[in-house]
């Protein structure tokens, strides 16, 4: 499974809790309300258990967030 | 000039420092100047479309150069601005939209989806500003644009408004039953504003965060507070709000100078904000509200910034702020910082369970008589009549103070300490139990990050006590360890039946643990 389709089925599945949720891969997560303080969290622990990245809080910066494209875009970077 | 209403702080600032910057937002910004015209032609607007002395107006934006527009248009228009959360649900905005009678609703584009869908429950709302568009099912509504708006002549209104007139309704975050909307008037918002750039020593130069909502009563510190000293007052976008790394290059960046939040927001910049890589050399006042500051994150924070002084403000929203507790150093101990002394034009009483005032240095709850004292909740007579305590002067009149349902006791140097909600004070087994003593031992324990306290009613007229805890990342603690921990602290009756461990707390739409939903959440696990 490739990062994107990854992701996208953990935010719709552990932070949206509905598999079923209408989620792009440049769809905004932050104006929406999918993603709080916590989901920020969770998500970050889940990129470092799931690919192996460690993301340092400096990068944790909401132009890495927006989108599923930006967070990927971000991760691509880091490797 | 006299300054009476909250308005007139923007028309000084136009006046003597016209070019300054009132208002920021993701790079943009407002003079005093600009602020004042723009206002002028939103009030001449909300005139022209009906607006009425008294009136509630809605204010459903998320953050934005408008919502300083919003707030201060609807004030000079004669309205009271009635914040509604951009992240509530309908189902909410509409009960406030209809409890308070709002007619008027300035808006965004972006909030088109919500607005359709309020529109479709049985608001009375005849007038929107801030869509591109008419919404299909409601041809009957009046519609404007900003830019319409904007196109009315600013010049300023001559309207004879007083102190005692309306200026904003804040309703309450509703966990406990259906949201109260306070009153307050342009008296006791500029109580608390004029005390507030007073005490703290705001300037002209000084740069004000604005990170609370706008349905938060820690807003108006920092844009009236801030238009008194002729300040600029930075908006932050709630996107920002939830990345600490983020806010704090905000905080460099912008050169933040004063900073007013809630602990939560204070304790993830110190956890996850990268303080030590950021050049806060420009803060010179932290303040904070709205809920405890577990001492040892307090601590670890003012070590983190030793430059900065420190500031515990408290009070309900229906007092906006009454006592205040500026930090002296970082604190040793677990102990909980006071809330401290009363503000200037606060009269502080303390009441025993039967309205008598108590001793000195003795527990009770404490009443606040004084300029920032909300006018009441509206169209709750019955409420109104409950809240106030009354106590006769001569037989001419009346003091009037109001219940803050805190449990408090003044030590040696006159400063209070906050105690507990009078509610969070329970009986269990026949005991008489602080559930807020239960927390702080909680607290107190190096593995656990937060912690909440309530009763669990046990249907026979007493409770028994669950506590939910967050462990710190990496913690292996469990509900033994803990149950052992309070054993060593607390007497047997005060240690909770139930410990639950979670990854999360829900939230209030301010930032506050929902101790009602955990308590909700806690008899459901254990099948009550």
């Amino acid at each position: 499974m490739d990062r994107k389709t990854a992701l996208t089925q953990y935010i719709k599945q552990e932070i949206m809790r509905n598999p079923n949720a209408k989620l792009q891969e440049n769809d905004d997560l932050l104006s929406a309300g999918v993603l709080d303080s916590l989901a920020i969290l969770q998500l970050v622990a889940y990129i470092e258990e799931a690919f192996g990245i460690k993301v340092p809080d400096e990068d944790v910066v909401f132009e890495n967030f927006q989108s599923i494209n930006a967070l990927s875009q971000y991760l691509d970077g880091h490797n | 000039m006299a300054r009476f209403l909250l308005t007139h702080a923007v028309t000084q600032g136009a006046e003597k420092h016209p070019q300054h910057e009132a208002i920021r937002f993701a790079g943009q910004a407002l003079s005093y100047a600009e602020l004042e015209q723009r206002t002028n032609s939103i009030a001449r607007a909300l005139i022209e479309q009906g607006v009425r002395r008294g009136d509630r107006v809605g204010v459903y934006m998320n953050k934005s150069l408008e919502s300083a527009i919003a707030i201060y248009g609807i004030m000079k228009a004669g309205g009271a601005y009635v914040p509604l959360d951009p992240f509530a649900p309908v189902q909410r905005l509409s009960f406030v939209i209809q409890d308070c009678g709002i007619r008027h609703l300035l808006t965004q584009e972006m909030k088109l989806a919500q607005v359709e869908e309020i529109m479709r429950t049985p608001v009375k709302v005849e007038c929107i500003i801030g869509l591109e568009t008419a919404i299909d099912h409601r041809p009957d509504v009046r519609y404007l644009t900003w830019e319409e708006a904007y196109q009315t002549p600013n010049q300023a209104i001559s309207y004879s408004l007083t102190e005692q007139d309306l200026a904003y309704i804040l309703y309450t975050s509703g966990s406990t039953g259906n949201p109260k909307g306070i009153m307050h008037t342009h008296r006791s918002g500029l109580s608390f504003a004029e005390w507030a750039a007073d005490e703290y020593g705001l300037r002209q130069e000084d740069r004000l965060s604005n990170h609370a909502p706008l349905h938060f009563d820690l807003s108006t510190f920092d844009f009236f507070a801030g238009a008194i000293a002729g300040a600029t007052t930075v908006i932050i976008p709630e996107a920002l709000t939830k990345f600490p790394a983020s806010l704090s290059r905000l905080i460099a960046d912008e050169r933040i100078s004063v900073w007013y939040s809630v602990p939560f927001a204070l304790i993830q910049l110190m956890e996850h904000g990268v303080l030590e890589s950021r050049d806060l050399s420009a803060l010179r006042w932290v303040l904070f509200a709205g809920e405890v500051f577990p001492t040892k994150h307090l601590r670890e924070l003012m070590l983190k910034l030793p430059g900065v002084r420190f500031s515990n403000l408290y009070g309900p929203t229906e007092t906006n702020v009454c006592t205040y507790y500026h930090v002296p150093e970082p604190p040793v101990g677990d102990e909980t910082i006071p809330i401290g002394l009363p503000c200037a034009n606060v009269e502080d009483l303390v009441l025993d369970a039967d309205d008598r005032p108590v001793g000195r240095g003795e527990v009770g709850e404490l009443v606040i008589r004084g300029g920032v004292v909300m006018k009441g909740y509206w169209g709750q007579p019955d409420r109104n009549a409950t809240c106030f305590y009354r106590r006769r002067v001569f037989n001419d009149f009346e003091d009037i103070f109001y219940r803050t349902g805190d449990l408090v006791q003044q030590d040696e140097n006159g400063n209070y300490r906050y105690l507990g909600r009078k509610d969070r004070q329970i009986k269990t087994r026949g005991y008489r139990v602080e559930l807020d003593e239960v927390e702080v031992a909680l607290l107190s324990h190096q593995g656990v990050e937060e912690a909440a306290v309530y009763p669990i009613p046990d249907n026979q007229g007493s409770n028994l006590i669950g506590a939910s805890v967050i462990l710190k990342p990496g913690s292996l603690l469990t509900e033994a360890d803990l149950v052992e921990h309070l054993n060593n602290r607390l007497p047997s009756y005060a240690v909770p039946a139930k410990i639950f461990i979670l990854d999360d707390f829900p939230r209030t739409s301010t930032g506050k643990i929902n101790r009602r939903e955990l308590q909700a959440w806690a008899l459901q696990s254990l099948g009550n």
